[in-house]
């Protein structure tokens, strides 16, 4: 059986996206963090998944907030690319829309909106996360939203550290989460 | 709950192309970009999420249908008519419906070509309107088993 042509999959798409017939487009992009699943609605980027997350899950998770009708495609996401691939290259700051409705308690939404404020480059402890998301004794509840936080990477609770010094948990594993300080100049690299 | 769209695509498109190609030849890949966006176009409107794979076959061989008949069309109009053979090439419609039932290639003809609605269709045949539906619905899933 001969596999479907990259090209009709993206004509496909272009016509879906000009006709506004798409409820969310994804990607799928290689990374230093491995493949990535990279899913945008009308407003913003929605959700960010790791190679190890069932896409199929992700997805759905995506589909049931705004829609099944979900397009893959690289070409209408050309934007959302260039911006990652550009901070995995050389940790430079972007910016792209978000779109927090993964997240669906409030407090987990306000933490998520409090850490996109925090550059490339910087970082923030649970305590003083909670504190700016209006409430300071919440550090645990923080660390709850950063393990459920729908955008990774995009939303960097990467630049969540615990106050003892080390490098704390990562929903995507320790050894993403110490590759993406490494890139953004924080820790030195490991041999 | 409906899958994701593009599930059922990447699951799918293969053997999508191979009944369009059996359907559509050559044309085969536009009569797919075509098929895979009327179904998108319908799909937030499917009342049950069963029986996706063989919808998407239905769509495809619908799109392929109308394809024929365009493509027929514009013959018809650009060029000095051509005596019709209606042999079992694969991008001609009577070719397509060939191995069906007269009853079929019948029911076949007055929705495609004719593009009668399913009160004419049963006029025509001089049946019920429920009867001309189901003729029209088995002659073409009937088509879309003997292509798969």
């Amino acid at each position: 059986m001969s596999p479907l042509p990259n090209s009709l999959l993206e004509s496909v798409a272009a016509a879906a996206v000009r006709e506004g017939l798409a409820d969310a487009l994804f990607t799928r992009l290689s990374t230093p963090i491995g493949r990535l699943l990279v899913v945008s609605g009308p407003e913003g980027v929605v959700r960010i998944a790791f190679e190890e997350d069932p896409e199929d899950v992700a997805l759905a998770q995506v589909a049931s907030v705004l829609g099944p009708r979900i397009v893959g495609t690289d070409r209408e996401l050309a934007t959302e690319r260039d911006a990652l691939s550009a901070y995995f290259e050389g940790g430079e700051s972007y910016s792209l829309p978000v779109d927090l409705r993964l997240a669906h308690a409030p407090f987990r939404r306000a933490v998520l909106d409090e850490l996109r404020a925090v550059p490339s480059g910087k970082t923030v402890s649970y305590g003083e996360l909670a504190a700016r998301a209006g409430n300071p004794k919440a550090a645990r509840a923080v660390g709850t939203a950063c393990a459920l936080n729908p955008v990774p990477v995009v939303v960097p609770c990467h630049r969540v550290l615990p106050s003892t010094g080390r490098l704390g948990s990562y929903a995507g594993g320790p050894e993403r989460k110490a590759t993406l300080l490494e890139l953004e100049g924080l820790i030195s690299p490991r041999p | 709950m409906l899958p994701p769209f593009w599930t059922l695509v990447e699951t799918h498109g293969d053997e999508l192309l191979v009944h369009a190609r059996r359907l559509s030849g050559d044309a085969a890949e536009d009569v797919l970009q075509d098929a895979l966006l009327r179904a998108l176009r319908a799909y937030p409107k499917l009342r049950h999420a069963e029986h996706l794979r063989a919808w998407l076959y239905r769509v495809t061989t619908t799109t392929a249908i109308d394809h024929h008949r365009r493509v027929r069309r514009e013959v018809l109009v650009d060029e000095p008519p051509v005596v019709a053979s209606f042999d079992t090439h694969d991008d001609d419609f009577e070719g397509l419906i060939a191995s069906l039932n007269d009853t079929a290639q019948a029911a076949l003809r007055l929705r495609f070509v004719d593009d009668l609605d399913y009160d004419g269709i049963a006029e025509r045949l001089g049946c019920s309107v429920v009867a001309a539906r189901q003729r029209v619905s088995s002659a073409v899933r009937t088509l879309r088993e003997s292509y798969a």
